[in-house]
């Protein structure tokens, strides 16, 4: 019993992690993406391929599958923002590198295609786990109570008011690519030495709309409300033995619901702190208290 | 030299001419008035000014330095701000955090440095704070930093977009119609508010405004546009007296400084 | 062989330029890319088949069926996903999660109930060949490139001479002085939703007979919004042009490269497109609203 809810817990901890990464992405900067399963994937398999076949250390490969990631964020990200697409082509544009990865993915050698990779070395434990996303967590929140997430904040909120503040707005939009991408890729290095076997029809669209519902359910402008409900996905229908379809089914359910009727999500702009509890207590019970969005007080 | 030149500043949207070679100066520490009916290529010539717009034609020139074509965050690295029209306010985020997000151009830490955490960072963060904070007090909003921005009144919230680009520590501010929408004792507060802040930080400025009184008590040069083209220039005087400028734009009643 | 591939490609290009007009109608008037047109398809061609498998209709009944059933859903679809937002003036983000979760509820829907099962048309149509000039092209494809044409002109005509065309249009222009003048945006917006929608049910029917029906068969919108960049954002005549280019393309990219690639050059081509040529063939490039 023990192992099973270590099990759970670690693997709501992969989640959180890429769940984290995609906040900046699309909770902080304002950024669709239809194909962030991709560097999970990447990473999972970069991980996977060089403990493998090539005897890395661990730590070395997740770092590895998180720099292989963050590399092709980069090389995707780059002609894709300097065009200043509009965000549905881009998100469109995100649609088609999905796609391509897992064209590569199926046909490459290294990657035994469809097949799959079996026997991945089991390395990621729950204190693993737990270190990493701690670590991920804390990266984020140091960097939205930043002048760097200010400036993402700003790009979100209204981009050209943003360019008029001297703001990069193709750097911005870069640097949180780049971070979501790395963030993704370590997750999946961790998910590739927990369930020990990948194929690519794991790293589907099923992925990364639970990953974009993670975001939007814990709020777009913070950072542990997508980590909650990071681990609530996880969790709940593990616990109440949902299978996958209805999950999501309703997932797709939760994105429009709270689209129409809390757009701010479950926990809205503001951080899990003692603070915001405090706040709402005295909201739910009566007293006056309307502090500014933002996650920085 | 002057801070800020216009050359032969044209700009074409497919058939509309906005602007057609319009071209004035403006020396370091001077205010000046940009004025016209609308649609007469003002906010054209502050969108290409601050780089939204590419030129068709002519030069744009920062103390002599050519900034047309340039990145409009660039062009505000290099010392130009602004403010819209109608107001483009972080409308959610706090009255501190609008001023903060521009107090951050020159409060800089990097990123690694950032994302760590390192003590640097808490030092420049709170001295970003207390520039924002500042800015907030020269123009009286110290009061309601931790409030939305959207949850200010319409003066305020103009207020609020002053010291905004106040915190961008521009050599050059141009104001688009800071007055629209206000009555006429809010204008000549906010024509004092102006007047202030030039003397204070020495702010070379770029007005439009259709209010006439906030236009002639501050500028001391004003540059006439009609139908994207150059009606006239002069000083306040000689606008006021000038017959096109009085039957394109002021009316021929228009009441005269001095009568 | 060349000439059989170019058949080939613009039977597909028939039912890729369908499906971008009913995309470009939506974007053309509210400069949005609505990400559930696909599962309004899958949808269509599911209405379609249950009309002519489970109750026995003929042919022509299930096509008006699923055309029907098509516009109405898509109807359904803007009424409840995407109004509130419009009204509160919401981002193009809160639309695209509000159109991508719709997408993904209705799929997976499909999926829970119905089944992941692929169900295929009795061989109506689909068996039989004509020959012409040494190549054959089925018949089924004639009458999809036939139907298309038709649907296209119909809506060009209606576009063209209804009151409620030309509101549309001018909406497409402007849509707030449009609405000064006394169009009710509501109701021409709904319009809009409902005629993208029974183009929707036909692509549908068309893709369902041409291959199979199967709950993520709306995955192939994607080459709508291809098709539509080539031609033009905005432009409905450009999505036709488009749909046609791009079924040719593709199937020459298919048959003389590799099949497996086919829809990562679909795909790398938009990205080329918008870097270089973002207005396409005909389009205005629409900024979006910020």
């Amino acid at each position: 019993m023990l192992d099973y809810i270590s099990g759970v817990i670690t693997f709501s901890l992969i989640y959180v992690i890429a769940t984290v990464g995609l906040a900046i992405f699309t909770g902080f900067t304002g950024l669709f993406s239809l194909g962030h399963a991709a560097f999970f994937a990447i990473g999972a398999y970069t991980a996977a391929i060089l403990t493998y076949f090539y005897d890395v250390n661990f730590w070395l490969a997740l770092a590895a599958g998180g720099a292989m990631s963050g590399l092709v964020g980069f090389i995707i990200g780059y002609p894709t923002l300097k065009a200043k697409l509009r965000s549905d082509y881009f998100a469109i544009a995100t649609l088609g590198f999905g796609e391509a990865i897992r064209v590569l993915l199926e046909n490459l050698d290294i990657t035994q295609g469809a097949r799959g990779l079996p026997g991945i070395a089991a390395e990621t434990t729950l204190p693993v786990t737990l270190a990493v996303a701690v670590l991920t967590i804390w990266v984020a929140r140091n960097f939205v109570s930043s002048r760097q997430g200010r400036a993402a904040i700003a790009v979100r909120e209204d981009f050209v008011a943003a360019e008029m503040m001297g703001i990069d707005l193709f750097a911005v939009r870069l640097r949180s690519l780049i971070f979501s991408a790395v963030c993704g890729g370590v997750a999946g290095g961790l998910f590739a030495h927990y369930v020990a076997f990948i194929q690519p029809s794991m790293f589907t669209a099923y992925l990364s709309t639970q990953l974009t519902a993670g975001v939007v359910a814990g709020g777009m402008g913070s950072i542990t409300g997508p980590v909650l409900a990071a681990v609530i996905f996880v969790a709940l229908p593990e616990m109440l033995r949902v299978a996958n379809i209805w999950r999501l089914v309703a997932y797709g359910l939760l994105l429009v619901g709270i689209m129409i009727f809390r757009p701010q999500g479950l926990f809205g702009y503001q951080e899990i702190t003692w603070r915001s509890c405090r706040n709402f207590w005295k909201r739910l019970t009566g007293s006056r208290a309307e502090p500014a969005k933002g996650g920085q007080g | 030299m002057n801070l800020l030149e216009l050359n032969g500043v044209t700009k074409r949207f497919g058939g509309i001419t906005a602007c057609k070679e319009i071209s004035f100066g403006i020396a370091p520490g001077q205010i000046m008035g940009l004025i016209g009916p609308n649609g007469a290529g003002k906010t054209t010539a502050f969108n290409l000014i601050t780089g939204v717009y590419d030129l068709t034609g002519g030069t744009i020139l920062l103390e002599g330095k050519p900034i047309q074509g340039a990145r409009p965050d660039e062009i505000v690295q290099w010392g130009v701000a602004r403010t819209f029209q109608n107001i483009r306010l972080f409308r959610n985020l706090s009255v501190l955090d609008n001023v903060c997000i521009a107090a951050d151009l020159h409060e800089t830490y990097s990123l690694s440095a950032a994302l760590l955490r390192l003590p640097q960072v808490s030092r420049r963060e709170r001295a970003i704070r207390e520039q924002a904070m500042e800015y907030l007090a020269a123009v009286g909003l110290e009061e309601r930093a931790a409030l939305r921005a959207d949850s200010l009144p319409y003066g305020l919230q103009r207020k609020l977009e002053i010291a905004r680009a106040l915190a961008l520590k521009p050599r050059l501010l141009l104001l688009d119609e800071p007055a629209a929408g206000m009555n006429p004792e809010e204008s000549l507060d906010l024509a004092r508010l102006i007047r202030r802040i030039h003397e204070e930080y020495q702010l070379t400025t770029l007005l439009i405004e259709h209010h006439m009184d906030v236009v002639m008590a501050l500028c001391e040069k004003i540059f006439v546009m009609n139908f994207g083209v150059r009606l006239a220039e002069g000083t306040a005087e000689e606008i006021q007296t000038n017959p096109d400028v009085l039957k394109a734009y002021l009316g021929e009643g228009y009441k005269r400084a001095g009568n | 062989m060349f000439l059989q591939t170019l058949l080939t490609g613009v039977a597909i290009g028939g039912i890729y330029a369908l499906m971008a007009v009913g995309y470009s109608l939506v974007f053309s008037i509210l400069n949005f890319s609505n990400f559930a047109y696909g599962s309004i398809i899958m949808l269509g061609a599911y209405v379609g088949y249950y009309s002519m498998v489970q109750a026995g209709l003929p042919v022509i009944l299930a096509i008006a069926f699923s055309i029907v059933g098509a516009a109405v859903l898509c109807y359904i679809n803007e009424r409840l996903a995407y109004s509130p937002l419009r009204k509160r003036k919401a981002s193009s983000l809160y639309f695209m999660i509000s159109a991508m979760g719709t997408s993904i509820f209705l799929e997976n829907l499909v999926y829970a109930t119905i089944g992941a099962r692929f169900y295929s048309f009795p061989e109506v149509l689909t068996q039989q060949n004509l020959e012409f000039m040494g190549t054959s092209i089925g018949v089924l494809d004639v009458f999809a490139i036939v139907f298309s044409a038709v649907a296209i002109y119909a809506l060009h005509f209606f576009l063209q001479n209804s009151k409620t065309g030309i509101a549309i249009r001018a909406a497409s222009y402007d849509m707030e002085v449009c609405a000064l003048n006394g169009v009710n945006i509501t109701v021409l917006i709904g319009w809009v939703f409902i005629l993208a929608g029974a183009l929707a049910g036909i692509s549908g029917m068309f893709l369902g007979m041409k291959y199979m029906v199967y709950p993520t068969m709306g995955w192939i919108t994607n080459k709508a919004y291809i098709a539509a960049v080539i031609g033009g954002l905005g432009s409905l005549p450009g999505a036709v042009v488009g749909g046609l280019i791009l079924g040719v393309l593709e199937t020459f990219v298919s048959a003389y490269v590799s099949s497996v690639v086919r829809d990562v050059f679909s795909f790398s081509l938009l990205v080329v497109l918008l870097m270089v040529m973002p207005t396409g063939l005909f389009g205005k490039y629409l900024e979006e609203k910020v």
